[in-house]
């Protein structure tokens, strides 16, 4: 069993087992109350979603695909990444996993960057509701109901993946410090649990925003 | 009398353990935050019931007696939202539950003491912003801010209240987040699963329900937010958004929510009547399944608050038969309270009377349940004064008791006093009797047709409703007592015993006020819960 | 640590499986499948999820609790989703089972 005698356990934990498989239990019950909070915008969705598939379909036409697509090849680059760094940071290799992290962030970073490059093209063909949304053709308020749903879900998405951002760079400056090593890296195992969420959800915001309407583009 | 604690540890708690303003504010002790939720909640009881002062007085007259309709729609709305989120849905699981808990399971405490304390700062800075709304002229729009009027049309405050209740979210899921993973990953050696007191499985359905459904809440006020703010939103019917979404996403919390105020409720009832009882509870493993059957059953119901409000007839007959359903583990919980009292040495202190008393008002008020579950009477009955009183009968007679049974029944370990004995079942007894004067006529104004959230009313009503409010002084003389002698006893009260009651829990085990670290030594759990026979001889010595 | 996490391999097997169904997903969407189109999409989405979950999070080979905690969640949105629908779905019908 390797040192652990410099191992922050906590006074109200017994082993340092127990502490780190309550973190990662912890983390896990959080990441649910995200898959509820996400979940609820789902259902929300796929009510509307039912009842309106033509407007539906046709605000799902109007959506950038290649670059959609593109992010979504780039955040699961990023889970490879974030995966990657987790896998060394244990094998006690941490400035290779602090160098991922970097990676990790970069990805993240152009992410957002396609995002808001697809939110800036929207708005200036009038596409952003509240913004001088303009849309013609037979149930044209739909079509904007449409866009209401993918800023508010894409933007839930950004805002959480923006924090996620903010945690792997948190990671990074221990784990460079080497702080985060193979004896203790549940902060670093938890944060990725985020990150993978946050991919998990786009999975599922690609396929409904973007793929319903790609083939009548 | 006799105790096997040396004087010196015994004076040695968690509450001298170290002074001064930020060992309170900066704890991560769970007792310690147990006292401050206590603290807050028990100033936003007495706010909320401030509204509900002003809306009975208000009643006494068929035209309103003392404010105008708009006015009146703020109060009620008010009296709602704190007493929902401000005091109910926090009441016992953190206050008791913090306190208990980890003690319950034989922990130092709980498994995130820091969140712990982060979600007491959520809840308090919740608090602020749902008070400044009030302040800057209140919100109408009921507590349940239906759309389109919390929308769209409503002259209040509704983005700070719902903001407020936003953020008061977070504290429950922190809550819930930490009780599960205390229970699943903290639980002292040898203390299995079916050795917990059921108050351990009540707390953790508890928890299941705050965890899993707080979230919606969050994201349903977050839309209707962006909705009134930015004029365009997915409720909009202009858009071709339905308002019935609304009320879906609303109530696929606030049903579950309201098995978050009667689940710890029934915790405590749980351990007070084997207590008073001197017997095992009947049927363990019935109740403990039973807290999670009503968990789970409870997330399928909430159809049944919008039986009138346009969902299809297959919808309602589904949600109808869904309600009948979790009503069993409720009525098994009930049947086996009461065979635990079958043949056991009953004796009626305190907490007690509250339980007996939780036991009887719960019973009228789940009955009620059932009445509305059942489509005929609903559409009758809905929207009328019969509704309040059912939903009074579970939240007032049955989680305020069941909350007030609790801290009587803990106090002896909270504070290292006893209670006023006396005086505690002078005021159950005039609480129990104030507030069925208070609900009762409600139930029959109800039935008359007086409809709910209404500032006025037909002339015939206003007998029971000055009945009605009667009973709401009594009530409110009720109250004030306990907060008067609970807090007198504090400092006058006589020296408690570790174990007053001769109860089983393992939090009885260790002095009253516990060592800030619960345990001078982690205990080894080798018995059952409830073993008064068992442990006769060692309960009686302390 | 006495916990287990994927090889090297199984990290990168993951990443070409979920870039692999990314671009499956993606040229199916650009093929007119009709009523077909979001329901396949949805399908590829909730593959990759699993794939994300099981293998990434470490949800197969982690402590039991974990995946009771994952099933469970998924549960919990499959009741939300499926119980809120039956109202809409059903909101015309004048008999069961039919319009």
């Amino acid at each position: 069993m390797a040192d652990t005698s410099h191992l922050e356990l906590r006074e109200q934990f017994s082993t340092p087992e127990q502490q780190r498989e309550s973190a990662i239990s912890g983390m896990w019950i959080f990441i649910v109350t995200e898959l509820m909070l996400f979940g609820g915008l789902f259902v929300a969705f796929t009510v509307y979603r039912l009842r309106y598939p033509a407007a539906f379909t046709r605000g799902s036409s109007e959506m950038e695909y290649w670059m959609g697509a593109l992010n979504t090849g780039i955040l699961i680059s990023s889970s490879l990444t974030m995966s990657l760094a987790e896998y060394f940071v244990a094998q006690n290799k941490s400035m290779r996993g602090a160098i991922l992290l970097l990676v990790t962030i970069l990805l993240g970073a152009a992410f957002l960057g396609i995002k808001f490059t697809e939110y800036y093209l929207h708005f200036h063909d009038h596409k952003m509701p509240a913004f001088g949304f303009e849309e013609t053709g037979p149930f044209a308020p739909q079509v904007q109901l449409f866009f209401v749903f993918y800023y508010v879900m894409t933007g839930l998405h950004s805002l959480h993946l923006l924090i996620g951002i903010g945690l792997v760079f948190f990671m990074f400056v221990p784990t460079a410090l080497r702080s985060l090593n193979a004896e203790y890296h549940t902060p670093l195992d938890n944060t990725s649990l985020y990150w993978h969420f946050i991919d998990v959800i786009w999975v599922f915001l690609f396929a409904i925003f973007y793929i319903p309407g790609a083939h009548i583009r | 009398m006799a105790t096997h604690m040396l004087p010196e540890t015994a004076a040695r708690n968690y509450l001298n353990e170290e002074d001064g303003i930020f060992s309170w504010l900066l704890t991560t002790d769970h007792k310690r935050i147990a006292l401050l939720y206590t603290f807050s909640i028990t100033l936003l009881f007495f706010l909320g019931g401030a509204f509900a002062v002003l809306m009975r007085l208000n009643l006494l007259s068929p035209h309103g007696a003392i404010v105008g309709l708009e006015t009146y729609n703020k109060l009620f709305t008010m009296h709602g939202v704190i007493m929902v989120w401000f005091f109910l849905i926090p009441s016992i699981p953190n206050t008791i539950g913090n306190f208990v808990l980890p003690m319950a399971v034989g922990a130092k405490d709980l498994a995130f003491p820091k969140l712990n304390l982060l979600s007491w700062y959520l809840f308090m800075l919740g608090a602020f912003v749902a008070i400044y709304s009030i302040f800057r002229g209140g919100v109408d729009t009921g507590w349940t801010f239906y759309t389109p009027l919390s929308t769209t049309y409503a002259m209040g405050y509704v983005v700070s209240a719902a903001m407020g209740v936003f953020i008061s979210g977070f504290s429950s899921i922190l809550t819930g987040l930490n009780f599960m993973v205390t229970i699943h990953r903290m639980r002292a050696p040898g203390m299995t699963w079916f050795r917990m007191p059921i108050f351990c499985w009540s707390m953790y359905a508890t928890s299941v329900i705050f965890v899993l459904a707080t979230p919606i809440l969050a994201i349903t006020l977050i839309l209707i937010c962006i909705e009134r703010v930015f004029r365009v939103g997915v409720f909009d019917p202009a858009l071709g958004g339905d308002p019935l979404l609304f009320q879906h996403m609303f109530w696929f919390y606030s049903h579950p929510a309201v098995y978050i105020m009667v689940l710890p409720a029934m915790a405590v009832v749980s351990e007070i009547i084997p207590t008073f009882s001197r017997k095992p509870i009947f049927g363990y493993k019935a109740v403990a399944f039973s807290s999670l059957g009503i968990a789970f059953l409870g997330f399928l119901v909430w159809g049944h608050h919008m039986f009138v409000a346009g969902i299809s007839v297959y919808s309602a007959l589904a949600f109808s038969f869904l309600s009948y359903a979790v009503a069993v583990p409720s009525a098994i919980k009930v049947f086996n309270w009461t065979a635990t009292m079958y043949h056991g040495s009953v004796s009626l202190e305190t907490p007690m009377l509250y339980a007996i008393g939780f036991i009887g008002l719960f019973t009228i008020g789940g009955m009620t349940g059932l009445m509305l579950a059942a489509l005929g009477i609903d559409v009758h009955v809905t929207d009328t004064y019969f509704v309040v009183a059912h939903f009074h009968y579970i939240m007032v007679g049955g989680a305020v008791m069941g909350f007030l049974g609790g801290i009587h029944f803990w106090w002896p370990k909270i504070s290292g006093k006893m209670y006023p004995e006396f005086l505690a079942k002078l005021s159950a007894l005039i609480i129990f009797f104030g507030f069925n004067l208070t609900f009762f006529p409600q139930f029959i104004l109800g039935y008359m047709g007086m409809n709910r959230r209404y500032g006025s009313y037909a002339p015939e009503f206003q007998n029971l409703n000055v009945l009605s409010t009667a009973g709401a002084s009594i009530l409110g003389v009720g109250y004030i007592l306990p907060l008067c002698y609970l807090i007198w006893s504090w400092k006058y009260g006589p020296v408690a015993p570790p174990n007053p009651w001769r109860a089983t829990g393992l939090e009885w085990k260790t002095n009253s006020p516990p060592p800030k670290h619960n345990f001078d030594e982690t205990p080894l759990v080798t018995w059952k819960a409830y073993e008064f026979e068992a442990q006769k001889e060692e309960l009686n010595l302390g | 640590m006495t916990e287990q996490h994927p090889s090297l391999m199984t990290i990168a097997l993951t990443w070409f499986g979920l870039l692999g169904l990314t671009l499956l997903t993606s040229l199916l969407g650009l093929v007119n499948l009709g009523a077909m189109n979001p329901t396949v999409a949805v399908i590829i989405a909730a593959v990759q999820a699993s794939l994300i979950a099981l293998f990434l999070m470490h949800a197969l080979k982690g402590p039991a609790l974990i995946r009771v905690i994952a099933a469970g969640g998924v549960l919990w949105f499959l009741i939300m989703m499926v119980l809120t629908l039956t109202d809409f779905i059903t909101r015309g019908w004048l008999l069961p089972f039919g319009k």
